[in-house]
C-alpha cells in the first residue's frame, strides 16, 4: 500500500505522507459517537498491531513492557516523532479524534520506519476519544507522562464541559498516570491556558514543577517547537501558555 | 399538616436552567420518544425489609411489611411526591432514609420512620441513579449527563421544616448516562456504572464535599451498557463482591474487588426475584 506508485498522497522521494491529502479542520466534535473500535480493557490492546518488531506475535503482551507515555490530540504527530527518538526505549502512543489526521500519522510512522530501520518503532498513534475511553488503554498507574498539546479550546462557556482539562477527566488522568507521571499542557490562548494551569492547581493529585526542574526536563522544550501549532505560534510570533505538573499521592484525610 | 402551605416557587427554580442548543436537542428528542416509552419501574428493600418501595412512573409506593399495610407519604407539597418519571429509588444502609428521583429533576429524601420528605434537592438535569451512603449523612445522584452529585444532611430532624439543599459535583463519567450508584458495604467505596459498559470503583472520601478524585480501579469487561450494581456478601467474601449486570443479556460478572481486576465468570445466572406480595 506504501508502494503503490500511483498513490500521489504519499511522497515518492522521502516515502512519508504529503500533508495537503490529509488536511481537516483543526476542530472536532467529541460528542458525536464515531465508530472506531475500542478495546475492551487495557490488557485487550494489541500490542503486535501498534509495535510489531517489537512484539512480533499478539501472544507477547503480557506484563513485559507497556505503553508508557501517551500524547492525547496528537495532531500531525509532530511531539511523537521528536519524543520517539530522544527516548528509543520507551513505548508511546498517540490519540487523535480525527480519522484523516490519524491515517496521516499511521502513514508518517510506517515511512519513518521503513526510512530509518529499527527506529520509530517504538511508537504508534490511535483513533479514539481519549476523553471517554482512556482507561480502556490504560491500566491504573500505567503512564509516566501524558501530553495535551493545544487542546481545542472550545471558547463559549456553555461548551467548557468539553475541554480535554477538567476536574472530573483529571481523575481519569491521575487514574492512568503513575505517581510522579508528568502532565504536560500548553496553549497559545490565554484563558484556556489559565483554566488548564487552575483544574491542575486545585486538583489534589496534582503538584505543579518547579522552575529548576522545568529547565531540566528536556522534554519541556519540544512542547512548543515539536508540532504544527506550536511552529505556527511561534511563526505569528504568539505567547504560549504551559501548566506542568507532577502526579502525587492524594494527602491521607484527618479523621474529621 | 405541617408545611402543606409551601410554594412551589423551589420546583419553578430548578425548571429555569440554562439549557445549551445541544441539550435542548438531547431533552426534545428524549421528550418525543417519552410518549412511546414508560420509564422501568423501580424496586428497593428496606436493609432489614421493614417495608418495599416501588416507583412506577411518576407514582411512588411504599408497603410497610412489619404492619401490613401501604405508607402514606408526606409531602410539603401535597398531592403526588413527583411530577415526572422517577428513574431511582434507593434505601440507605441504615435503613433510616430513602431517596427519590427522576424526570422532574427533585431528588427527595424521605424518613423511613415518618415517611416525611425530609429534605428536597433541585437537580439541574434529570436524574439516573440514587445512592446513600451508609451512615446516612450523604445522598448522592447522577444526572443524565454523567455527573454524580452530593449534598450533606446534617441528620434526620424532624422537627425541622423540609430542608431545601444544594448538591455539589463528586465525580463524573463523561458524557454518559449513569445506570447505578451504589455504596460499598464498608462505605469505603462508592460504585457508578454508566451506558458506555463502563464501571468505575471511587473511594468515597471522608469530605465529600470536595469531591471524590481517587479512582481506585474501572471495571472494564462488559461489552454493552452496563445497567445495574449490587453488592453481595457471602461467607467467602465477607466485606462484599461486585455484581454487574447489563445489556449483554446474561452476562453477570463478579469483579475481584482487592485488586479491581477482573476475574469474571462467564456464567449464565438467573435471579430470583423475591415475590412479596401480589399487589
Amino acid at each position: 500500500m506504501l508502494q503503490n506508485k500511483a498513490n500521489p498522497t504519499i511522497s515518492k522521494s522521502t516515502g512519508l505522507p504529503r500533508k495537503r491529502f490529509y488536511r481537516a479542520r483543526a476542530h472536532s466534535n467529541p460528542l458525536s459517537d464515531s465508530h472506531f473500535p475500542v478495546p475492551l480493557s487495557p490488557s485487550h490492546v494489541d500490542y503486535s498491531l501498534h509495535y510489531p518488531q517489537l512484539f512480533p506475535s499478539s501472544d507477547c503482551s503480557d506484563g513485559s513492557k507497556k505503553i508508557e507515555f501517551a500524547d492525547i490530540g496528537c495532531g500531525f504527530g509532530g511531539l511523537l516523532i521528536s519524543l520517539s527518538t530522544l527516548f528509543p526505549e520507551t513505548l508511546m502512543i498517540g490519540m487523535e479524534l480525527r480519522d484523516k489526521v490519524t491515517e496521516y500519522v499511521k502513514e508518517r510512522i510506517l515511512g519513518l520506519r521503513l526510512a530509518n530501520p529499527s527506529q520509530f518503532q517504538n511508537v504508534s498513534v490511535v483513533r479514539t476519544n481519549s476523553m471517554k475511553y482512556i482507561p480502556n488503554y490504560f491500566e491504573k498507574g500505567q503512564l509516566s507522562k501524558m501530553f495535551f498539546l493545544f487542546p481545542d479550546p472550545h471558547f463559549k462557556e456553555k461548551n467548557h464541559r468539553r475541554r480535554v482539562i477538567s476536574p472530573h477527566l483529571l481523575d481519569e488522568y491521575a487514574y492512568v498516570l503513575k505517581v510522579g507521571g508528568i502532565i504536560y499542557t500548553i496553549t497559545d490562548v490565554e484563558e484556556l491556558g489559565e483554566w488548564m494551569k487552575s483544574c491542575l492547581q486545585n486538583h489534589p493529585m496534582f503538584e505543579p514543577l518547579s522552575e529548576m526542574e522545568l529547565d531540566g526536563d528536556p522534554v519541556v522544550k519540544l512542547l512548543s517547537t515539536a508540532t504544527e501549532e506550536g511552529k505556527k505560534v511561534a511563526r505569528n510570533g504568539g505567547q504560549t501558555f504551559q501548566a506542568v505538573y507532577r502526579r502525587i499521592t492524594l494527602a491521607s484525610q484527618e479523621n474529621s | 399538616m405541617e408545611g402543606a402551605q409551601m410554594e412551589d416557587f423551589r420546583i419553578e427554580d430548578c425548571e429555569n436552567d440554562n439549557n445549551t442548543h445541544e441539550d435542548s436537542q438531547m431533552e426534545e428528542s428524549e421528550q418525543n420518544n417519552k410518549h412511546m416509552e414508560v420509564a422501568p419501574a423501580v424496586i428497593s428493600v428496606h436493609p432489614t425489609r421493614n417495608s418495599v418501595a416501588v416507583a412506577v412512573g411518576s407514582d411512588l409506593r411504599v408497603f410497610n411489611l412489619l404492619e401490613d399495610c401501604a405508607v402514606i407519604l408526606v409531602d410539603e407539597a401535597g398531592g403526588a411526591s413527583h411530577n415526572d418519571s422517577i428513574r431511582g429509588i434507593k434505601y440507605g444502609a441504615n435503613g433510616k432514609l430513602f431517596v427519590s428521583a427522576g424526570d422532574d429533576k427533585l431528588v427527595k429524601v424521605w424518613s423511613t420512620e415518618s415517611w416525611r420528605c425530609i429534605a428536597t434537592v433541585c437537580s439541574e438535569k434529570r436524574v439516573s441513579a440514587v445512592a446513600i451512603s451508609n451512615d446516612g449523612l450523604h445522598v448522592c445522584f447522577a444526572d443524565k449527563f454523567g455527573v454524580v452529585w452530593v449534598v450533606d444532611l446534617p441528620g434526620v430532624d424532624e422537627t425541622q421544616a423540609p430542608l431545601n439543599k444544594k448538591a455539589v459535583p463528586l465525580l463524573a463519567h463523561y458524557c454518559s448516562i449513569i445506570t447505578s450508584l451504589e455504596f460499598s458495604p464498608d462505605g469505603h467505596f462508592i460504585v457508578s456504572a454508566d451506558r458506555d459498559f463502563k464501571i468505575r470503583v471511587t473511594v468515597f472520601p471522608k469530605k465529600p464535599l470536595d469531591g471524590a478524585h481517587e479512582v481506585q480501579s474501572f471495571c472494564l469487561g462488559h461489552t454493552e451498557f452496563v445497567s445495574c450494581l449490587a453488592f453481595i456478601c457471602t461467607p467467602d467474601s465477607p466485606q462484599g463482591s461486585l455484581v454487574s449486570g447489563g445489556g449483554d443479556s446474561t452476562l453477570v460478572q463478579r469483579w475481584s474487588r482487592s485488586l479491581g481486576r477482573i476475574s469474571f465468570l462467564q456464567a449464565l445466572v438467573v435471579v430470583y426475584l423475591e415475590d412479596y406480595y401480589g399487589w
